[in-house]
């Protein structure tokens, strides 16, 4: 293959796997920009987010053989890896200390704008759609947990929710937003 | 865990949203389920599609990454010749020499004994104003670099971009001395210079200033032989470490 641009980010993943830097340099500049804006926007922090970011692609070089192609998307692989992280790094005492502190509810109710941040403009509309389509009581907790890096048990504590709602609310909202994702022919959340 | 347990969980630990017990027994769980295991790949699908928007790239992320994974030790990654097209494109597409784990595990053990005995000597000579004096050089420096070719166990190291295979060559001796044989590096702007790294150890150690239009270098390399030479272009007086992508590169074979 001349040209790496062309390469499919399985045939990278594969070439990375031989110690190919360029193959990583080729991963980095399709999907960099994913895993430090989840970070970053998960951490609140823009340095926070670089260590992420060089964890997650310092662990694809490292261990390649993670990445299991047939079981989903490698975007979608690295974005969960950069999450895990951010999460971890949230839920760390000193990542809580040196974090901008934001009062939950307001997070929550303000959640909407954080949809016209930068998505990828591949899936810009349809992820805006559907968290447009998700019930506000769905919507909240998918925000909480996801972008805010509480569990499912703090994001009822928080809300004052039984636990098994906010556990279902999360499931039944984590499903609308793949039915209406799947319906716009988004690849990887079939059903 | 039983399968409903888990199967009711699985949204939340696409969404990193379970605690860590909490998420062992549930991974336990889906590592023999193919239900649940089909079920969370489809919902980290939709978690990825949530968490999808692509800020800007830092400047210098990237050289921080790339410097990073020689920092476990091993040698085996050559250095990469890469290059951005204002950070959009990666250009240069050079393929190397490709070293097993196995070579790795010598390589290290190798460098590990002999890497804090690295000695750098760079000799750089430009601008000469003496056209005897350069003449002289030359010679001299013609008359080192084929007495090195003539060594036995000598290796030739070629460096090459991914655009040009010969953009420079060295000889390296078995004592650890090292000359430019020839280069066709173009010239830099006053303020820059090239300078050459040698990887050892797995990790890319100066080896030599070499100026602006490098035409005559030498050097001696103590230790370990490095796997790999690189070079960079550096600020005037170089740099202790790269701070940018390597220009040309070229594996030192044993």
């Amino acid at each position: 293959m001349d040209d790496i641009s062309e390469a499919s980010d399985a045939q990278l993943v594969t070439m990375i796997g031989r110690y190919d830097e360029v193959a990583l340099a080729e991963a980095y500049r399709r999907h960099g920009g994913a895993v430090f804006g989840l970070a970053r926007r998960v951490l609140n922090s823009a340095v926070e987010a670089e260590d992420v970011t060089q964890e997650v692609f310092l662990r694809l070089w490292n261990q390649p053989d993670r990445f299991d192609p047939t079981r989903g998307s490698l975007r979608s692989f690295l974005l969960a890896q950069s999450h895990a992280r951010a999460v971890d790094a949230i839920r760390s005492l000193n990542a809580r200390r040196n974090r901008e502190v934001k009062d939950a509810s307001k997070t929550a109710r303000s959640g909407y704008d954080m949809q016209h941040e930068a998505w990828d403009i591949a899936l810009a509309d349809q992820v805006t759609r559907a968290l447009e389509e998700l019930p506000d009581e769905e919507r909240q907790v998918i925000q909480l947990a996801y972008f805010e890096g509480h569990t499912y048990v703090k994001v009822a504590e928080i809300l004052q929710q039984p636990e098994g709602t906010v556990k279902s609310r999360i499931r039944s909202g984590m499903r609308r937003m793949r039915a209406v994702l799947n319906e716009a022919g988004i690849q990887g959340v079939e059903t | 865990m039983k399968h409903d347990e888990a199967y009711e969980l699985l949204a939340a630990l696409a969404l990193d949203a379970v605690d860590d017990h909490e998420r062992l027994v549930i991974e336990e769980h889906v590592a023999t389920c193919p239900k649940c295991r089909s079920e969370l790949d489809s919902l980290l699908e939709v978690a990825g599609a949530l968490g999808n928007s692509v800020d800007p790239l830092p400047e210098g992320l990237w050289t921080s990454i790339s410097s990073r994974i020689y920092d476990n030790g091993d040698v085996a990654h050559p250095m990469p010749v890469l290059a951005y097209d204002n950070g959009a494109r990666v250009v240069s597409s050079q393929r190397r020499h490709v070293r097993r784990p196995a070579q790795r595990t010598v390589f290290s053990s190798l460098g590990a004994v002999a890497a804090a005995l690295i000695v750098v000597l760079a000799v750089s000579l430009a601008n000469q104003t003496n056209r005897a004096s350069n003449l002289q050089h030359q010679l001299v420096n013609e008359s080192a670099t084929s007495a090195a070719l003539a060594t036995p166990g000598h290796t030739v190291v070629d460096m090459a971009s991914s655009t040009q295979a010969d953009l420079a060559s060295f000889v390296l001796v078995p004592d650890g001395r090292g000359y430019l044989i020839s280069s066709h590096l173009p010239t830099l702007p006053v303020g820059d210079t090239y300078q050459l790294w040698g990887v050892i150890n797995g990790k890319p150690i100066s080896i030599a200033i070499m100026g602006t239009s490098p035409r005559k270098v030498t050097f001696t390399v103590s230790g370990s032989k490095p796997t790999l030479l690189g070079i960079t272009v550096e600020p005037t007086g170089g740099s202790p470490i790269p701070t940018s992508a390597m220009v040309a590169s070229g594996a030192v074979e044993d």
